[in-house]
């Protein structure tokens, strides 16, 4: 049924798309990882973790839409390859007397933290994304707009709080909230910040008499993201705090966890063609535990063959390192070696 | 003695790798955008290297966008742009530490052309958009003779469709089957072997192969585009990282000189106030 829906959704997409102008986008990647664990070889796999296939009709100048099929197939996937709906959103232009202040809708980004901007210059994923803050897209409507003068850009959201992807039990009744700003009061700092407020699970549940009574398992979340970016010629350097409170309001005795996750990741451009790329986090998913977080420690290179005419990547491969270390010494390290190859190819139908 | 001299050589091989290619780039300029501004800076950068002859200057079209982006990218001294650069472009220049500074250096009108064998002479702004949008589909419907309309239009990259985009359509949609070129000289040479066709294009590129009608009863000149009385005009600009310094300021202060807008002046365009 899902399938179908999907493939409905597809079918309608091209309809569509034949009747606006319609960039079509795609995006591989082609990645070989090798992970070890106490010189045990965990993972050695050559996988195409994402084909991006995108549509983007407009609508006249005030009306544009995105579609996002990912495609993946690798070892992880139980029937060997799969596909998600990533995007399926359409902007809305002009709509109020505010310049640049757009209205969103559909199955669009979230935007937390800088999992919305996420370009992967390491192959590793937005910290808000790995380490399960949010989900990197959702149904939902939000207004988004700029700040005079390229000072700074805002956006507020309402989602459904599932992701993408999410089934099950921790689907809710409820909506998600989200706040979201950046300012760049001056050409190479910018700072900004993120505030969301979601919820799993429904608030009241039936008993066995049919009576509704409150969910002891309701699971409240509140969470915010710090981030600032500096950049001085070549270099560049991204730094985020997070931080999550889940409390369980139904739970007189429950006492609320805080997740948080330092990450800086410095950048620095050797020429038109090499960068340099490294990362450091810090993640605890207890403040109040010990011994439960880790590290993440990431050196890379990025080397891009292909670039178009605006000096977008079109061709380029990426080698990362990393090293994630349990904050419990007595777990061994996790080392692994990713290259990717990625290209990107575009027209207009 | 030996070693002394391949340490000598060593050292002298070491700092050429770093003197050759700082020299290099002193003694360079390197502009992209804009094809409308595109040959104002080819005459000016022209005239400027014959009286600088120790100063290359290498000019590339591509579009407002690629001027916009190539500035932001670091990879042009000068990015050339027939609009102005976008919020949501500045922000994320301003992002990655540049700072666009825009240098105005010529007016420009936004001629509507027709082949120079359509008899039809006048058109208002609505009926422009209504050819575009496919409201209006043949020169009959405008006292023209019984022909279809082929509707050019530019890329979505150009500034000058920005501004075509902004001020005649209004953003709304063209149609399906305008022709969308990449250049000024594209639509002009399109249009002058098109008996029905319509475009438009910067006043510099109109030329006795096709020719401009009036707009709401304005014919895009000199004196009405410098006196904003033809509706669809403009500014083209120069874009650099920050206020301009050396070599690119020596350029920038010629083009905005006498004799750079003389050359404005000749190329068809309009001078800076």
């Amino acid at each position: 049924m899902k399938k179908s829906i999907l493939l409905l959704m597809f079918i309608l997409s091209i309809i569509c798309s034949l009747t606006a102008k319609t960039k079509l986008k795609m995006e591989l990647w082609n990645r070989w990882t090798y992970q070890t664990e106490d010189g045990v070889l965990k993972k050695n796999e050559m996988a195409l973790k994402r084909g991006y296939f995108r549509l983007e009709p407009t609508f006249g100048n005030n009306i544009k839409g995105r579609f996002n099929l990912d495609f993946y197939s690798d070892d992880d996937s139980p029937t060997g390859a799969g596909m998600k709906l990533k995007y399926a959103y359409l902007d809305f232009n002009n709509l109020f007397p505010v310049k640049d202040l757009k209205l969103t809708a559909g199955l669009m980004k979230t935007y937390f933290g800088t999992i919305y901007s996420w370009d992967y210059t390491t192959i590793e994923k937005d910290p808000s994304d790995k380490y399960k803050f949010v989900s990197s897209t959702d149904y939902g409507v939000g207004l988004s707009g700029y700040f005079p003068k390229g000072f700074g850009t805002y956006q507020s959201a309402v989602y459904n709080g599932e992701g993408y992807k999410k089934t099950g039990d921790d689907l809710n009744k409820d909506m998600n909230f989200l706040v979201n700003t950046r300012i760049t009061p001056i050409p190479g700092i910018t700072v900004g910040g993120s505030f969301m407020m979601k919820t799993a699970k429904d608030s009241e549940i039936a008993d066995s008499t049919g009576t509704m009574i409150n969910n002891p398992d309701r699971e409240e979340f509140m969470q915010f993201a710090g981030v600032g970016k500096f950049a001085y010629g070549p270099a560049k350097l991204l730094v985020q705090f997070l931080n999550q409170t889940k409390s369980k309001p139904n739970q007189n005795d429950y006492d609320d966890v805080t997740k948080t996750v330092i990450s800086l990741m410095p950048t620095f451009k050797i020429n038109n063609s090499f960068d340099l790329v490294a990362r450091y986090d810090i993640y605890d998913p207890n403040t109040d535990a010990e011994n439960d977080g880790k590290s993440l420690l990431l050196l890379g290179t990025n080397y891009y063959i292909m670039r178009d005419a605006k000096n977008k990547p079109k061709l380029f491969i990426q080698a990362n390192y990393e090293i994630e270390t349990p904050e419990d010494s007595e777990k061994d390290p996790l080392n692994t070696i990713m290259v990717q190859l990625r290209w990107i190819f575009s027209n207009k139908i | 003695m030996k070693n002394l001299l391949k340490k000598i050589v060593i050292t002298n091989i070491i700092m050429m790798l770093i003197v050759v290619p700082c020299l290099a780039k002193r003694n360079h300029v390197t502009i992209a955008g804009s094809t409308t501004v595109l040959p104002i800076a080819q005459a000016t950068a022209e005239i400027f290297m014959d009286n600088n002859p120790e100063i290359n200057i290498s000019v590339r079209g591509g579009g407002s966008s690629v001027g916009i982006a190539s500035i932001m990218a670091g990879t042009v001294d000068i990015g050339n742009a027939s609009r102005h650069i976008k919020n949501k472009e500045l922000l994320a220049a301003r992002e990655s530490g540049i700072n666009p500074v825009e240098h105005i250096v010529a007016n420009d009108g936004i001629a509507v052309v027709l082949h120079k064998d359509n008899s039809v002479k006048a058109l208002t702004m609505a009926q422009v958009k209504d050819i575009y949008t496919g409201e209006i589909q043949n020169w009959k419907e405008l006292g023209g003779k019984n022909m279809p309309i082929v509707v050019i239009s530019r890329d979505v990259s150009s500034g000058t469709f920005e501004v075509f985009n902004k001020l005649v359509l209004k953003g709304a949609k063209s149609i399906d089957g305008a022709l969308m070129l990449a250049s000024n000289n594209a639509v002009v040479t399109t249009i002058s072997s098109t008996p029905g066709a319509i475009g438009y294009a910067g006043l510099g590129y109109v030329t006795k192969r096709i020719k401009a009608v009036t707009i709401d009863g304005i014919m895009p000149t000199v004196k009405t585009i410098q006196s904003k009385e033809y509706p669809i005009s403009r500014t083209l600009h120069m874009y650099t990282n920050g206020t301009p310094k050396g070599l690119v300021k020596q350029y920038i202060d010629f083009v905005l000189s006498a004799e750079g807008q003389n050359i404005v002046e000749e190329l068809g365009f309009v001078k800076v106030d």
